[in-house]
């Protein structure tokens, strides 16, 4: 079984010994727990994961956990704790660059935003991160930082942003999502200039709230990656805090609210309308 | 702690409807509380709870891996109820079901009671059809489905198990881990003070008449229509017109042809007969 995650770590061990879990949690659920430096995850059918000092991984596989699957998790959820652990200021969202502005795409899982990210980079956008973003806070400015991913997409996505599914690799056996590779990456670090927020409601139009003061600060927070781990890593949380609102003062951050049943041009053309504001 | 109430039901079958009396109830002012209250207390598949307490993404898992969290998905929100010192009331269209671990998806610890919603399966079937903007004839093959489910996959719920209309009542009927008290939806239309205070003594709530009554008109079927026609309900799906439709009882006979009804009749007969649908004489009372 290959391994594969896109950060410079250390070390990343296939275990074929069972993993023993985090020995002083401060947060635990039934399937992980979670302190400053330590942290274990049970995907039970999948693997165990362990990730320690933000550069130590171990993975021990069930029996019937594919490569597939495994690796899945590695890039999601391992990856994310790696930046908590690093300190690494992270969001649930996709990124690209639009006429040479950074744009952060975020929102709960579902809610599309890597098919409207796909279709920003068909029309000329350059594709940084999928699913998870992490950014530096600078004095002047917020950054990017590009990671080597490519846009998971279920395959009636690919159907309406006319993509043709040759081969493209399942992002697991049971799922019907594939790994789609951008032509047009960003390997470089950019500016961050405009966050959106996208959620789905039952209407037939579009809400757009442009956010200022707290309600700005509370939704950043909110679009935190796995923001449930930092209940076990309350010095991670306070860094964030601050560097939150330096982030709030630095971006725009505009909350779309779009359709259940919309077309995905449609969703595009009215961020790019914000984002042209 | 046991502190959560599972409303259940099959869809369409006054779940809502009772949310709605439920709110007014507990909340008791002059005026009806809006549709809006109700949709701050999402259902017990909602994905986004699942991704924010589990931390994991519901959409990237089998759905029987989801399962496998849901129990501590609930002990988790049974915590977070605690803090309030107030029963958590949660609607659900699952039945009752065990994960592949063979532990119950609705932990028993945490569970205080359930109310169950049960209505003619003719209704539900028109109902669930017009909902869903589904053919008759798909939506009664639903009903009578045993692998029947909804949602999963990116829909934005979790995937629940139905199952057929009859073994979805069994499946609650049949467990003994948490308290259930049936109520029909006929009655909560023909006998509301009876039922919808029988559904309050059962919860243990203060009992007050003119608080049941008052209640009763603030969740009356023809002012939720007007409300979700004034400021929209977010448990519409978007292709349906409108989540209040009829309300009425008896309008499958509208609808279903004589072969439709008779395969319904034949498929849940005996739960028909035991929740009063069929007489004694097997004949369909509704």
């Amino acid at each position: 079984m290959r391994l594969n995650i896109p950060l410079h770590i250390n070390h990343l061990e296939l275990s074929h010994e069972d993993l023993e879990s985090v020995s002083c949690p401060i947060f635990t659920r039934q399937h992980l727990q979670v302190n400053e430096k330590h942290f274990f995850l049970d995907i039970p059918g999948v693997a165990k994961y362990r990730v320690m000092d933000g550069n130590l991984v171990q993975v021990y596989p069930y029996p019937e956990g594919d490569e597939l699957s495994v690796n899945l998790f590695l890039n999601g959820c391992v990856l994310g704790v790696l930046l908590h652990q690093r300190g690494i200021l992270h969001f649930h969202g996709n990124s690209f660059i639009y006429k040479n502005k950074g744009i952060l795409l975020c929102g709960n899982a579902g809610v599309g935003k890597s098919s409207v990210a796909t279709a920003f980079c068909q029309n000329g956008s350059r594709f940084i991160t999928d699913d998870i973003s992490p950014v530096r806070i600078e004095q002047q400015s917020t950054i990017i930082l590009p990671f080597n991913t490519s846009v998971k997409l279920w395959q009636d996505t690919l159907q309406k942003l006319a993509i043709e599914n040759n081969g493209l690799e399942r992002v697991r056996l049971e799922l019907d999502k594939f790994y789609f590779p951008m032509a047009e990456t960003a390997p470089e670090e950019q500016r961050l200039d405009h966050l959106f927020i996208l959620g789905m409601h039952n209407q037939e139009g579009y809400e757009v709230n442009e956010l200022t003061g707290m309600d700005k600060y509370n939704a950043l927070r909110r679009q935190i990656y796995r923001r449930v781990y930092l209940k076990g890593m309350p010095e991670t949380e306070k860094k964030y805090f601050k560097q939150l609102f330096q982030l709030a003062a630095k971006v725009r951050v505009t909350q779309i609210v779009r359709p259940q049943i919309c077309n995905i041009y449609d969703t595009m053309r009215y961020i790019e309308k914000e984002i042209n504001r | 702690m046991k502190n959560i109430v599972w409303l259940v039901s099959y869809p369409k079958s006054g779940n809502t409807w009772f949310r709605m009396f439920l709110a007014n109830y507990l909340k008791n002012r002059a005026v009806p509380v809006s549709l809006e209250e109700i949709e701050s207390t999402p259902i017990s598949s909602n994905a986004v709870d699942f991704e924010e307490v589990i931390g994991l993404n519901p959409f990237e898992l089998t759905t029987d891996e989801v399962d496998f969290y849901r129990p501590d998905l609930y002990r988790v929100l049974s915590e977070e109820a605690e803090k309030t010192g107030e029963p958590s009331y949660k609607k659900t269209h699952d039945a009752y079901t065990q994960n592949k671990n063979g532990e119950p998806l609705f932990p028993e610890e945490v569970s205080k009671s359930a109310v169950y919603f049960v209505r003619n399966p003719m209704d539900v079937c028109v109902s669930y059809a017009n909902h869903s903007t589904k053919e008759i004839p798909n939506t009664l093959a639903f009903l009578l489905n045993e692998e029947a489910s909804v949602a999963g996959n990116k829909s934005g719920q979790l995937r629940q198990m139905l199952m057929s209309w009859e073994s979805h009542i069994k499946s609650w009927n049949d467990q003994i881990l948490i308290p259930v008290h049936f109520v029909r939806y006929e009655d909560m239309l023909q006998k509301p003070v009876e039922t919808f205070g029988g559904i309050v003594l059962f919860l243990e709530l203060e009992y007050q008449e003119e608080r049941l009554e008052q209640a009763i008109r603030h969740s009356d079927f023809k002012l939720m229509q007007q409300m979700e026609q004034e400021n929209g309900f977010k448990e519409r799906l978007q292709q349906s017109r409108s989540f209040f439709w009829k309300g009425k009882i008896g309008n499958y006979r509208e609808h279903l042809s004589e072969e439709q009804i008779q395969r319904i009749v034949e498929y849940n007969y005996d739960t028909m007969k035991e929740f009063g649908y069929i007489d004694e004489e097997g004949k369909l009372t509704v």
